[in-house]
């Protein structure tokens, strides 16, 4: 049986599915038995999925849009100056 | 929005940079198009500043207009605007005061001797929702991120906020696989232990109401 330190650093390939049968499987023995586990596991996956979906929603504000558009434009009528 | 890219978009972006290799400007604007957003993105990620984002959205956008004849296809086209955009926002950062860092290593899981977890842990992953997109939350989440030492931090952005592979940010950060794997899972572990605190605070508030 492993202990959650071992639980720990598996969870990575765990949660990609790259773990083989027989550590799957001890794995999840593991997490029958230990809810904290169970619980950091699932926070684990939450941390990842709550920090893309903020991150993500960074936008080009309107300004900097335009700025760009205009230092592009003027790159490519004279390149070499900016 | 993740960048992983279908193959369709990557041969036609492959098409795009070799019409602009042989002088074609309309391919430029294309791929400029394409490519503003995940170079701002990335670069505002990392310095969390407008104006730093913005500037090196125009320098990179504008290194590819003067350097693509450099590019040699031997890399994929992403993986050399990604090179770019770090080199470019690492100056940026390079230029400001640093702020200090922490230590990552005090914030990893602890166990006992029988290798058993020593705190209290407790699932906050059914609460995030009502709460993701509030102000607050945001802020935590930004302030856990910049938080994270820079090694960890540009491996956690290339991989879980861009979505890129393992192997492919691999090759623009020059690390190999268990590199990139093994500085992931401790960004995650870091930023789940700060994200920890916030969310297990806002259960008992929910709880005391």
């Amino acid at each position: 049986m492993i202990c959650c330190k071992e639980c720990l650093d598996l969870l990575y390939d765990y949660i990609e599915g790259s773990l083989d049968q027989e550590t799957t499987d001890s794995l999840e023995e593991h997490f029958q038995d230990c809810p904290p586990c169970i619980s950091f596991m699932k926070t684990y996956k939450s941390t990842t999925t709550i920090c893309r979906d903020t991150l993500n929603q960074v936008e080009v504000p309107d300004a900097v849009r335009e700025a760009l558009l205009k230092v592009l434009k003027e790159n490519k009528e004279h390149p070499g100056e900016n | 929005m993740s960048f992983t890219q279908p193959k369709e978009d990557k041969k036609l972006e492959e098409a795009l940079v070799r019409e602009f290799q042989g002088g074609n400007l309309e391919a430029y604007d294309k791929i400029a198009d394409i490519y503003q957003k995940k170079i701002y993105g990335l670069s505002f990620n990392l310095t969390r500043n407008q104006m730093d984002a913005q500037d090196v959205t125009q320098e990179v956008l504008l290194t590819l207009f003067r350097k693509i004849h450099t590019f040699q296809g031997k890399s994929a086209f992403s993986s050399w605007v990604y090179r770019i955009t770090l080199n470019a926002s690492y100056m940026k950062l390079r230029s400001k005061k640093k702020e200090p860092n922490v230590s990552i290593d005090e914030l990893m899981p602890s166990f006992n001797g029988a290798g058993f977890q020593q705190e209290k842990i407790q699932d906050w992953s059914e609460n995030t929702e009502s709460l993701l997109f509030t102000n607050e939350t945001r802020d935590v989440i930004n302030k856990a991120i910049d938080l994270l030492p820079e090694k960890e931090k540009v491996v956690f952005l290339l991989r879980d906020v861009e979505g890129l592979s393992t192997e492919k940010a691999g090759e623009i950060l020059d690390l190999t696989v268990p590199a990139v794997k093994s500085r992931l899972h401790r960004a995650r572990l870091f930023l789940r232990k700060k994200l920890s605190s916030y969310f297990e605070e806002f259960s008992s508030r929910k709880v005391e109401k």
